[in-house]
């Protein structure tokens, strides 16, 4: 039964997966030594620029994983529930980068790192594509 | 290109809600500015001029589904969708920085700001790729 459910996935959705993976496990390896040289040694000029920028680099990937799927699915169907999936998560995070927000400028909330933006966006991605994994088995149920 | 249906009550919502933030946010700054508020009242005065906003969201979400012409809806897609993709790797690579201690924070409402800076990448990324930009 989980064979049969591996087989719906189509080319594309395979191929932004295979992406996706690979790009967390370059994120997992590249993270942290960059923040342990940064916590233990001491890096000046632009060297610590440089770090930041490639420690973002594999999550930027990931974003531009996710236009490239957009670009490559060929079912307009699936394209259509991940235009969807992508709008809802794009509203609820913005939706919660605003109101966040102004708790912060009126000093009632905490600043924090702007990552934790698309870091929400990426759990709602995959809360939403968990949720639809798992009403895909029911409905085949 | 001309205006069409979708696209007039789409800017009527946008109007009628920058109104209202105009109206919420000069409300919660007199008030803040103040001392006036305290407590849960503080709460909901930091998120009032946050709902106008979503709002702005909810009004693009609404125009997607009144848009008939699918031409223009694609369009419009795309560029919200350029528009994600500037505002959340923009967050990505500020959020890195300041986590790296070479930039201050930054309130969170700034990345909403880049989305809608982002709209504007992403009507000339249409025009670059396509030859045509949404008017809205």
């Amino acid at each position: 039964m989980f064979a049969s459910k591996q087989s719906d996935f189509t080319p594309a959705q395979k191929a932004h997966t295979r992406r996706v993976l690979w790009l967390l496990l370059v994120y997992a390896v590249v993270l942290p030594p960059l923040v342990w040289i940064r916590a233990t040694a001491s890096v000046a000029g632009y060297i610590p620029l440089l770090m930041a920028i490639v420690a973002s680099l594999p999550v930027l990937g990931m974003f531009a994983s996710w236009g490239r799927y957009l670009s490559d699915e060929t079912d307009e169907y699936h394209q259509s529930l991940t235009l969807r999936r992508i709008a809802i998560a794009t509203n609820a995070t913005m939706g919660a980068a605003v109101v966040w927000g102004f708790l912060q400028a009126f000093g009632v909330m905490p600043l924090v790192e702007a990552y934790w933006i698309p870091f929400v966006w990426v759990i709602m991605q995959g809360t939403s594509g968990l949720i639809a994994f798992l009403s895909r088995g029911r409905v085949a149920a | 290109m001309r205006w069409n249906a979708a696209n007039k009550r789409y800017n009527v919502r946008v109007i009628w809600l920058s109104l209202l933030y105009a109206a919420f946010l000069l409300f919660a700054v007199y008030g803040f500015k103040h001392h006036l508020l305290h407590g849960p009242m503080a709460y909901v005065a930091a998120i009032l001029p946050a709902l106008p906003i979503i709002g702005i969201f909810g009004a693009m979400g609404r125009y997607l589904i009144e848009e008939k012409d699918e031409y223009v809806r694609m369009l419009m897609v795309r560029q919200t969708l350029w528009a994600s993709a500037f505002a959340l790797s923009l967050a990505t690579i500020w959020g890195f920085l300041e986590s790296f201690e070479l930039v201050g924070h930054i309130e969170s409402y700034y990345v909403a700001v880049l989305w809608f800076g982002g709209l504007g990448v992403g009507s000339v990324m249409n025009k670059l790729t396509l030859g045509a930009a949404v008017k809205c």
